[in-house]
């Protein structure tokens, strides 16, 4: 009677974790990781005193935790370093030792919310020497900010030079174009803008149904009050002889 | 622990003592980690970082805004070597394994630490002896410390294999041994252990680390040391002798079973005493040889090891030099230490040096090893040299150099003859005595070059390249256990004018100012000299303004355990400008540094201090203490200094306005006024079975720049702003629990208090508090299966009142008091709102970064022990305010809130340090500049790092990206297209 659970005990299962880090799109070449990458398990212990396990990353990129305590505890697994992100597990070990089952967890989640299985003890067979389980990188850090380079392509981009740049071709190009045009196709341009709602309009406004602000700051036309007081005259004579004098 | 000064002015008379406050538990438990049911979080990798204004650093700033002194610890002068990482590469690097069990890979060429890994984390003691040996062309190296022993790759520093070992690591050696056998490059190591009841001999695997033989000794004797010669195995111990002293017992083993083959015993019992009696003890070379001496030494008694006879050799100078001296000063020929260089390689010839160091100088003496007669023949003797120097020995092949490096030259020679191979003249050094030394030599035709590292009194480890200083690592500053800014007092002149000027009448106010500028003119000359060079300078440097003159510079003051000052300056990369030995008691228990206007005091635990000049660093006075014990002292605002003592009583009344927070020995927290240092005020006592592990007050330099938070739609939260506020950490290690109270500094009342449940008591719990909001951090385990399993980081803000515009109870009070209600009210409670976060790795120490003026965002500063790094989470990203299980509305988005996430993902843009391996921090200091944007950053405890935190972003700095040729072609540009279309006259 008494065999029985002696047996049991004498039966150490002790399995190591073996976690390696295979090559991805996010880390092409783990060999790159540097020498204070770890793995570490943590808990808080039922009993015992040993928090936090820690594994170094070796020159083939596993780590391994060559024994884990025999005692019934379920462990965070960490991948640690500073630069890569690695989805984190859940490894549930049994009293002896032996590891029941690795799954991926989620961060801020709970406990029993377990992700995809990695690995999980079958009961039919003799539990491995090692369960071996890949790592996942999901993320690489980028730590530096990346400085704007001076382009000239951006400064076209500016939508003011582009602006700019428009309105240069037109004032330009425009009579280069008038000039080359057929005389008869110029001469019927010509009819069609004067006639031209649009362009009734402007020289309205031009012609005195509007006010010309630029040409009176320039002194070249009259002021708002000049149509209907002509006692006013002095005024823009003096504004007038301002203009001839600032343009001698 | 922290402790708080109160100047509140109101309060009219002493308050009587109170007994412990009645704990008001505020119901709303905070559980850790609003838990969505977002199954793939973590692919939502970053999305916080893409929100938050963070302001990483540009790769083209590093090194110039930052800095990094990687440090590793003193090195152990014999486990200390030149090596080639791998058989395939020319250059070698610098090894050793540190007294703080740091094993290091160093660039010869520039100092800069390749490769480390902390030996502690594998369960060896710190301070514990640890060894390094290393084989050329094997591409590892070996470590043993504590229980432990390791292979590393040699290049990059990765576990090739680690293997615990029973008993403690007594000595290690690599077994050059050919093996034919075996294909693989890697060789095995010989590790002794002791401490298991008997000694152990264990041949290990190169490649597995699997033992391959062992020996055991249950004899009782002392186990020494491993020896190995190309055939032969040596266990060397040393056996008791009846009366007194020890014999040598030498057993020499069969490399590959591990059997004793012989053992021989050397009657050296008159002379050795213990294990330090022996001078040398060779291994790896065809004739490894035991050296000791008599105890008037006088001669020199020489063993090869495996043999039976001894060799006594006289020690007896016969060169020119020590012959005058003979005749003049007889004294300075009188032997302070016997050291013996021999080669550690096997196909080395057998030549050995033996270095004679007494107090005024050094002879040495070259000896040849007959193999077939074993017999040691003395072939030459170096001349006396006065001053200090040390002795190298290297390989070329089966040559055999020795290096001396004096104050005056470095000299190779060559073991064959007594000419000097190549001598280089240095200018003497600023360093301290030199204890070891090792040296590559690499020939160069009928010349050699020499680079030699030298390690020195304090933990100052020097290459020193042909003669020249190439750099410096000052490895003591790992022992940093207080810092704090410098004053210089520049300002302090023109501090003293203006305040005079404040006093006088109108007239003579102005009359002084007049004098005052004209005195300032007296710098005119130079100033207008300086100026060409300032304008060049400026358009030619990389920052665009110096800025200095900005307070960006400052100069830290750092005390070591060992007793030393060091000066660091934060704008030179970290430089150190003066060092000094402050205190000859070790260890130096600091618990204060109070800085003044051009000179720094500092106070140790027996209430002693130190005062030293921060220019200069020289010591300018000292004060014993009184035999007490202290643990922490605090400046008044009346300037003076108080200690707090171990019972957590202030040492004397203080003459200020005020309060006073201190924690005692016994884990309370006591409230004193001014008047009474025997009687507490009043004092908090956490709940039965709960410590207190932690309180902190606010910042002394905490400005708050505005009182309220405006939110989206114009509407106000006023902030709880008490400048008394205390957050005390307690914890219950039984039941897994960690309680924070945040307590009324005048009062003892305590304003909020929270437990967290499933907390781990022996990891890192860590807390911050500033403005009107408070941060901690723990590792919080699943207490329920629905509950989350990890390192969690909480924050919490403090409002006046849960109703926006309302300023709660204290509306329209022109002035509030903790203690006495007026007309009818109490002080009243905050409004508490509170997130947690969960974060993926633990945080062992907070800082907020301290800005002038504090309307730059602040960041929280946490120190990451796990990655080995700093990193700065923006404000922003942890208001309590985000909302939870929806997307924020326009308002709140207006406002700047995104929506709550329970994982709090670190990105990279956050990361202070960012690729750099910072390791061991334990403090943080941050210190506001005359820039509103930046906060200089000061970290020590392990390395030292220091660097600028710009919350918000340079706004008040032209950065690098300010081209100042854009802004001249532009001027240019404009000034071309007016004169193009200014409209030209008749």
């Amino acid at each position: 009677m008494l065999i029985a659970p002696l047996l049991l005990l004498c039966h150490i299962a002790v399995a190591s974790l073996v976690i390696s880090i295979p090559a991805s799109p996010i880390l092409p070449n783990p060999q790159m990781l540097p020498a204070t990458t770890h793995a570490t398990l943590t808990t808080l212990p039922s009993a015992g005193n040993v928090h936090v396990l820690t594994a170094s990353l070796s020159h083939s990129s596993t780590l391994v935790f060559p024994e884990l305590p025999a005692q019934q505890e379920s462990y965070l697994l960490d991948i640690r370093s500073s630069e890569y992100a690695f989805i984190p597990y859940r490894v549930d070990v049994a009293a002896d030792g032996s590891i029941l089952g690795v799954w991926e967890t989620f961060r801020g989640n709970p406990w029993d919310n377990r992700g995809v299985e990695k690995y999980v003890v079958d009961d039919s067979r003799q539990s491995p020497d090692s369960v071996v389980i890949e790592a996942r990188a999901v993320g690489r850090r980028g730590f530096y900010e990346e400085r704007a380079k001076f382009s000239p392509l951006s400064l076209v981009k500016n939508p003011m030079i582009l602006m700019a740049i428009v309105a240069l071709g037109f004032t330009f190009g425009m009579p280069k174009l008038m000039e080359n045009m057929d005389p008869e196709m110029r001469a019927e341009f010509e009819q069609q803008s004067r006639a031209s709602p649009m362009n009734a309009a402007t020289s309205n406004a031009m012609t005195g149904g509007g006010f010309d602000l630029a040409g009176w700051m320039a002194g070249t036309s009259p002021g708002p009050m000049a149509s209907t007081d002509s006692a006013s005259g002095g005024t823009t004579g003096r504004e007038s002889s301002n203009a001839a004098r600032l343009r001698g | 622990m922290n402790l708080l000064v109160d100047g509140m002015s109101h309060i009219e008379r002493p308050i009587t003592a109170r007994a412990a406050q009645k704990l008001r538990q505020t119901p709303p438990q905070l559980h850790p980690a609003q838990l969505v049911s977002n199954m793939w979080l973590q692919s939502a990798l970053l999305v916080a970082a893409c929100i938050s204004p963070a302001a990483a650093i540009f790769s083209d700033e590093v090194n110039h805004i930052d800095f990094h002194h990687a440090l590793l610890g003193a090195p152990s002068p014999d486990s200390t070597f030149f090596l080639r990482p791998s058989a395939a590469s020319n250059a070698s690097l610098l090894y050793t394994i540190s007294d703080r069990s740091i094993l290091g890979a160093v660039n010869p060429r520039d100092g800069a630490v390749i490769w480390r890994q902390n030996l502690t984390r594998f369960g060896a003691g710190a301070g514990s002896a640890g060894f390094m040996r290393g084989s050329d062309g094997s591409n590892a190296v070996v470590s043993a410390a504590g229980q432990s022993v390791s292979s590393w790759s040699a290049q990059d520093g990765k576990l090739i294999w680690n293997k615990q070992l029973p008993g403690l690591a007594a000595d290690l050696e690599i077994l050059e041994l050919e093996d034919p056998a075996s294909k693989s490059a890697a060789k095995d190591a010989l590790v002794l252990s002791g401490g298991e009841g008997a000694a152990v001999l264990r041949l290990l695997d190169g490649d597995s680390g699997a033992t391959k033989w062992e020996y055991k000794d249950d004899s009782g004797d002392l186990p020494f040391q491993v020896s190995s010669s190309p055939t032969e195995v040596f266990y060397i111990s040393l056996q008791s002798a009846l009366l007194k002293g020890y014999k040598i017992k030498v057993t020499a083993l069969d490399p590959v079973t591990g059997r004793q083959t012989r053992q021989t015993v050397l009657s050296s019992e008159n002379e050795i005493t213990g294990p330090e009696s022996v001078l040398h003890v060779g291994s790896n070379i065809a004739s490894p040889l035991i050296v000791w001496s008599d105890k008037a030494q006088k001669a020199l008694k020489v063993n090869i090891i495996g043999t039976k006879p001894v060799m006594t050799l006289n020690i007896e100078s016969t060169s020119q030099s020590t012959r005058e001296l003979q005749k003049t000063d007889p004294a300075a020929l009188e032997i302070k230490k016997i050291s013996v260089h021999a080669p550690q390689k096997l196909t080395s010839l057998p030549h050995f040096l033996v270095h004679y160091k007494t107090a005024k100088g050094s002879w040495a003496e070259v000896y040849h090893v007959d193999l077939k007669t074993s017999t040691a023949k003395k072939a030459y003797e170096l001349e006396f040299a006065a001053g200090q120097a040390v002795f190298a020995t290297s390989n070329v092949h089966a040559n055999v150099y020795f290096t001396r490096i004096s104050e005056l030259n470095t000299g190779v020679w060559s073991s064959a003859s007594s000419e000097a191979v190549s001598v280089s003249r240095a200018d003497g050094w600023a360093y301290d005595e030199p204890i070891h030394a090792v040296a590559e030599v690499i020939p160069k035709g009928k010349s050699v070059a020499v680079r030699a590292a030298v390690l020195r009194e304090h933990g100052v480890w020097e290459l020193i390249r042909n003669g020249e200083s190439a750099w410096v690592r000052h490895e003591e500053l790992i022992d940093a256990v207080a810092a704090d800014w410098v004053d210089h007092g520049d300002q302090q002149h023109l501090a003293h004018e203006l305040e005079v000027e404040s006093h006088e009448s109108l007239l003579g106010a102005y009359i002084h100012r007049v004098k005052r500028h004209l005195c300032d003119l007296e710098g005119f000359p130079e100033w207008v000299k300086e100026l060409p060079r300032r304008v060049v300078g400026s358009v030619l440097s990389d920052e665009v303004t110096n800025l200095d003159s900005f307070g960006v510079s400052k100069t830290v003051v750092v005390a070591t355990k060992s007793g030393r000052l060091y000066a660091l300056n934060t704008g030179k990369q970290g430089a150190v400008e003066w060092h000094v030995q402050a205190s000859e008691t070790a260890p130096w228990d600091v618990k204060g540094i109070v800085i003044r206007p051009g000179k720094a005091i500092i106070y140790a635990s027996d209430g002693s201090s130190v005062t030293v000049n921060t220019t200069s660093g020289t010591v300018t006075g000292r004060f014993d203490g009184q035999n007490r014990k202290f643990q922490t002292f605090t400046v008044l605002e009346s300037n003076d200094v108080l200690g707090i003592q171990e019972d957590g009583s202030p040492a004397s009344t203080f003459d200020v306005p005020g309060f006073l927070v201190t924690t005692s020995s016994d884990g309370r927290i006591l409230g004193w006024t001014a008047q009474d240092n025997k009687t507490p005020a009043w004092e908090f006592v956490p709940p039965a079975g709960e410590k207190v592990i932690q309180a902190i007050g606010r910042p002394v330099h905490d400005p708050v720049a505005s009182i309220g938070k405006v939110l989206g739609d114009r509407s106000v939260l006023y902030k709880y702003l008490n400048p008394n506020l205390a957050l005390v950490t307690a914890v219950d290690e039984k039941k897994h629990t960690a309680s924070f109270y945040l307590l009324d500094g005048v009062s003892g009342k305590v304003l909020y208090s929270t437990t967290q449940a499933g907390v781990d008591s022996a990891q890192p719990i860590t807390s911050a508090i500033s403005e009107n909001w408070f941060a901690y951090s723990f590792f919080g385990d699943a207490v329920t299966e629905s509950s989350a399993k990890g390192y969690q980081l909480v924050v919490s803000e403090l409002y006046e009142s849960p109703v926006v515009n309302d300023r709660g109870p204290l509306d329209a009070a022109g002035n509030y008091s903790s203690l006495h209600s007026n007309s009818g009210q109490l002080l009243p409670v905050p409004h508490v709102i509170s997130q947690a976060f969960i974060i993926n790795e633990p945080i062992s120490h907070m800082a907020v970064t301290q800005t002038r003026q504090g309307i730059t965002t602040r960041q929280l500063i946490c120190t990451l022990p796990s990655t080995q790094s700093i990193v700065a989470i923006p404000r922003p990203v942890l208001d309590p305010r985000r909302p939870v299980d929806r997307d924020p509305t326009s308002a709140e988005a207006e406002e700047g809130l995104f929506r709550y996430s329970p994982f709090l993902e670190f990105d990279g843009k956050w990361f202070l340090t960012h690729a750099r391996d910072v390791a061991g921090i334990q403090t943080v200091l941050s210190e506001p500049t005359l820039l509103e944007s930046t906060s200089l950053i000061f970290a020590f405890g392990g390395d030292i790092f220091g660097t600028r935190a710009t919350p918000s972003q340079a706004f008040d700095i032209l950065g690098k990206n300010f081209s100042k040729l854009q802004l001249v072609l532009t001027v240019v540009a404009l000034a071309f297209g007016v004169g193009f279309l200014a409209p030209h006259g008749p």
